[in-house]
């Protein structure tokens, strides 16, 4: 029972990081129609980003968050600017150059940094665990939970109660009426996008503590993102909550109850029947386009 | 009458040409640059295949290694069989390590010869089969075809990686025999292999020109601008899709067998995602709209890549990620599209053919992407 | 029994019922014009006959067969033909192979792959002539003019040679006497198939329609001559009632 209730745990902590992710696959895909297959690399560059800070500037990764969420953003912003934009209306090419774009990040690191696995420590503050009966919780994780939550509420004030949300859902709603309007499509996209990127790269930097940092690691968090995103729908912040809530732990299950890959194995045909079956999610929006 | 069909029948006829006559002599039949030449066909055959469904069809299939890899292990199981023949209960050695007592049912038939060459071609073609009736039937398109058939290749993968007991696991398939056809042994260090396999891509190329110089060829390209509009003709979209994707899948069976026999093994690297992402690559940039540019577009990338990835060893991937972009960015239709532009630009200036008014158009409409699909 | 019959066919959107109880019967060989103002559910009424949208009640009975399930290629095989609002031609696709993929009397996939060569066969000629594009065989589809295009587009219906033909606004943006030759086109077709034709440009309905079937929020409003309907109180209230009300609100 315990153990189960740690692999829950566990489970839930993961799903936090995914939800991470997957708000910036689902914002990209939402506003603009992208299906970024580069954001894997984005979280592999938060989570070398995090490592540099650390090794070079000796700030840790809690201090370095604001840090590595522009710096991510940035490259983010330069992909839009000087690829993704020209494809807007070739999506089949936009799944084409993000994938190209992926490659190009995951080379650039490992001839740039290396192949080998890096390690970051993690903060000191969060070290220990809360003991709860059987239940071991260490204050990382739960760290994790609360601080994913907090993004999810952030995403939501500022995709609702800002004046660049309203831009957004105007955009994405009506793009030639909302230029009429006076609104640049062409900047809520890449601000967008930019976004989209430094939420993945805030999550790379967080998963650091837990997993060693490789060139390759963003790939396999991809995945999971990508399902989250297709169970979720896009344009539904709470879809994106529960999906993630309920991947990670599905995931962990897997993994626990068959092996390590028919757990990835079963993942990725959960990925090609929900598409076939349910293209809109599972949380639909409920708007018409 | 038609330029694209004779540009077709010409291009091909030169490519024959120069595979069969001019390769050979430039390499003054050395065995070791033929066998080299001839993996660069095989990955032609593979992008030709790619092309079928992707430039005449508009299905993009970004899990083309999978059905590459299923003809390569077809292949390497028969001639681990034949290396196996005199070792104990006729078992691979690898099944020995893993404690495997009798040989698995379903690698029994691999006996035969002529079940091979069938099951090479056949299974992958039934694998693709499935998922083009899958995706298809419920109207899958554009960018879910793509996710779809790469997850697909991704799971794949996986299990022939985890199933080291009936598939030699990550070092997958070695030590094979070589191949015995009608008496004939191929070396793949020979002439007359390399014949075989310039062979087996003319053929291939042939019968691939066969299909979309046909009214398949014709519908598919119709679907791909409109499938809707496609329907109301009374033609069953689905099973136009589900055509290409099964010749597609078939000829990147036969690609896969061929690969096996160049190299002298089979390695799960053959269906991973940067191996499946390389042949996007080398159609993209011979031009996917052109079965003979796509297979060209392989063995110039692949020339490259063994020129290049001697000078830089690890900056070759990252060479050929920037290439791959400009290509998507700048020249969407690939060499074949700046060849064939070039080629209208010269017509319109010939002063033969002054009726220029429909000659400019043409130009004009031809530098724009050539695929327009809504999401 | 009518070639084609609408019985208590139905289509919701969300809350909206686009076609509501809607009940119809053409003769063979009949041309029929479909009135009425915007968003009364013509469009949808000919999307709901050639299988683009699936009815949520009621059947649709062509030739006595009921196709109210049948996917869209199966009804076109039992001869439904379908031109849109906007022109949809191929513009990908040379004028000759525009016309090869409209020739679909053999839609299978085995048939298709001895076709070989679009030729220039008896009907594609005859085709060729009545529009007009014989210098233009090999010319993009998409370089065409706007006039060209909407040429080719009733050509590739003549080619496929539908008994069935459902039409939204032929004449929209034609010059005047671009829609006299489609009205001569039209009345030769007249007999031989059966037509459906939504179109607002009355003077166009004089010159083709015999009967005219007036729609309103879904409904059969009226239905009879050209001359009977324009006199009827209650098209003329459905056309101008929504002015009327404006009028009061201002």
């Amino acid at each position: 029972m315990d153990s189960v209730l740690n692999q829950v745990f566990a489970g839930l902590s993961m799903a936090s990081i995914l939800l991470i992710v997957a708000l910036g696959l689902a914002i990209i895909y939402g506003a603009m129609g992208v299906i970024n297959l580069a954001h894997g690399e984005f979280v592999m560059l938060g989570a070398y980003s995090a490592w540099f800070l650390q090794e070079q500037f000796g700030l840790g990764i809690l201090v370095a968050l604001p840090v590595i969420f522009l710096m991510v953003g940035v490259v983010g912003w330069l992909v839009e600017r000087g690829v993704v934009r020209w494809l807007y209306h070739r999506p089949l090419d936009t799944i084409l150059a993000t994938w190209g774009i992926g490659i190009v990040l995951q080379q650039l690191v490992r001839l740039g940094i290396g192949p080998e696995s890096r390690y970051v420590a993690r903060p000191e503050i969060l070290d220990g665990n809360v003991i709860l009966g059987g239940l071991v919780m260490s204050n990382y994780r739960i760290f994790l939970i609360a601080f994913s939550a907090a993004v999810l509420v952030g995403t939501w004030y500022l995709l609702t109660r800002t004046e660049f949300g309203t831009k957004l859902r105007a955009v994405i709603q009506n793009k030639e009426i909302s230029e009429c309007y006076g609104i640049r499509p062409e900047r809520v996209y890449a601000l967008t996008f930019a976004y989209g990127a430094g939420l993945a790269g805030i999550a790379g930097a967080l998963i650091t503590p837990l997993v060693s940092v490789t060139p390759g690691m963003g790939t396999y968090v991809v995945v999971d993102a990508f399902l989250v995103v297709i169970v979720g729908g896009v344009g539904s912040l709470i879809g994106t909550a529960v999906a993630s809530g309920l991947v990670g732990t599905a995931s962990a299950a897997f993994s626990f109850l068959l092996n390590d890959t028919l757990g990835r194995v079963a993942l990725l045909l959960a990925i090609i029947l929900l598409i076939r079956f349910r293209p809109m999610g599972l949380f639909p929006d409920k708007v018409r386009r | 009458m038609n330029t694209t069909f004779k540009t077709d029948i010409i291009g091909y006829g030169l490519f024959a040409a120069l595979i069969l006559f001019v390769v050979p002599w430039a390499f003054s039949f050395d065995g070791f640059e033929l066998n080299t030449f001839a993996r660069y066909l095989t990955l032609g055959m593979v992008a030709m295949a790619l092309a079928l469904s992707w430039g005449y069809a508009g299905v993009l299939n970004l899990g083309q290694a999978a059905t590459f890899g299923l003809g390569s292990y077809v292949m390497a199981m028969h001639l681990k069989l034949r290396a196996s023949a005199s070792s104990h209960n006729g078992m691979p050695d690898f099944m020995g390590w893993t404690n495997v007592e009798v040989l698995p049912w379903f690698w029994e038939p691999f006996h035969s010869l002529t079940f091979t060459l069938v099951a090479g071609l056949a299974l992958p073609a039934l694998v693709a089969w499935l998922m083009a009736v899958f995706m298809f039937r419920g109207r899958v398109t554009g960018v879910f075809v793509a996710i779809i058939t790469l997850a697909f290749l991704v799971a794949l993968q996986l299990v022939f990686i985890s199933e080291q007991r009936y598939t030699g696991g990550q070092n997958g398939l070695t030590g094979l025999a070589p191949l015995e056809l009608f008496g004939w042994r191929a070396d793949a260090y020979s002439t007359s292999f390399y014949y075989m396999v310039a062979g087996c891509l003319i053929t291939a190329l042939a019968l691939g020109l066969a299909v979309v110089r046909s009214k398949v060829g014709l519908i598919l390209r119709a679907i791909r601008e409109d499938a809707d509009r496609v329907r109301f003709f009374g033609y069953d979209v689905a099973r136009y899709e589900t055509l290409a994707f099964c010749v597609s899948a078939a000829l990147a069976g036969w690609a896969g067998m061929l690969y096996v026999l160049v190299l002298e093994f089979a390695s799960p690297t053959y269906m991973s995602v940067p191996f499946s992402l390389g042949i996007v690559i080398w159609c993209a940039v011979g031009g996917r709209e052109s079965l003979v540019a796509a297979a060209l577009g392989a063995v110039v990338v692949n020339m490259l890549e063994g020129r290049l990835s001697n000078i830089f060893v690890e900056g070759w991937f990252l060479f050929l990620g920037i290439l791959f972009i400009v290509v998507v960015l700048v020249m969407p239709r690939g060499l074949y599209g700046l060849f064939s532009d070039a080629l209208q630009r010269l017509q319109t200036a010939s002063p033969r053919d002054r009726g220029g008014k429909v000659a400019t158009k043409t130009t004009r409409l031809s530098a724009t992407p050539a695929v327009k699909e809504e999401n | 029994m009518g070639h084609l019959e609408l019985h208590n066919l139905q289509v919701q959107f969300g809350g909206l019922r686009a076609v509501d109880g809607l009940n119809l019967s053409l003769e063979q060989g009949e041309l029929r014009c479909l009135l009425g103002p915007n968003g009364a559910g013509k469009s949808t009424t000919l999307d709901l006959i050639c299988g683009k949208t699936a009815a949520s009640g009621g059947s649709v009975i062509f030739g006595g067969i009921d196709v109210t399930h049948m996917a869209e290629y199966e009804r076109a095989r039992h001869g439904i033909g379908r031109k849109f609002q906007v022109p949809s031609v191929f513009k990908d696709l040379s004028v000759i192979e525009n016309l090869e993929v409209a020739r679909s009397q053999q839609p299978g996939v085995l048939a298709s792959l001895r076709v070989f060569r679009s030729r220039l066969s008896g009907r594609m000629d005859e085709v060729l002539t009545i529009v007009g594009l014989h210098d233009h065989l090999h010319v993009k589809a998409g370089n065409l003019s706007h006039g060209q295009t909407q040429w080719l587009e009733i050509a590739m219906l003549l080619m496929q040679d539908c008994k069935l033909i459902l039409m939204d606004e032929p004449t929209a943006g034609m010059t005047v006497q671009e829609t006299l030759k489609t009205a001569d086109i039209f009345n030769s077709l007249r007999g031989s198939h059966t037509m459906l034709v939504v179109e607002h440009d009355m003077s166009f309905v004089r010159v083709i329609a015999e009967q005219v079937t007036v729609m309103d929020q879904g409904k059969l409003l009226a239905q009879g001559t050209v001359a009977e309907i324009e006199r009827d109180p209650k098209v003329r209230q459905a056309y101008l009632g929504d002015e009327e009300t404006a009028d009061a609100a201002s």
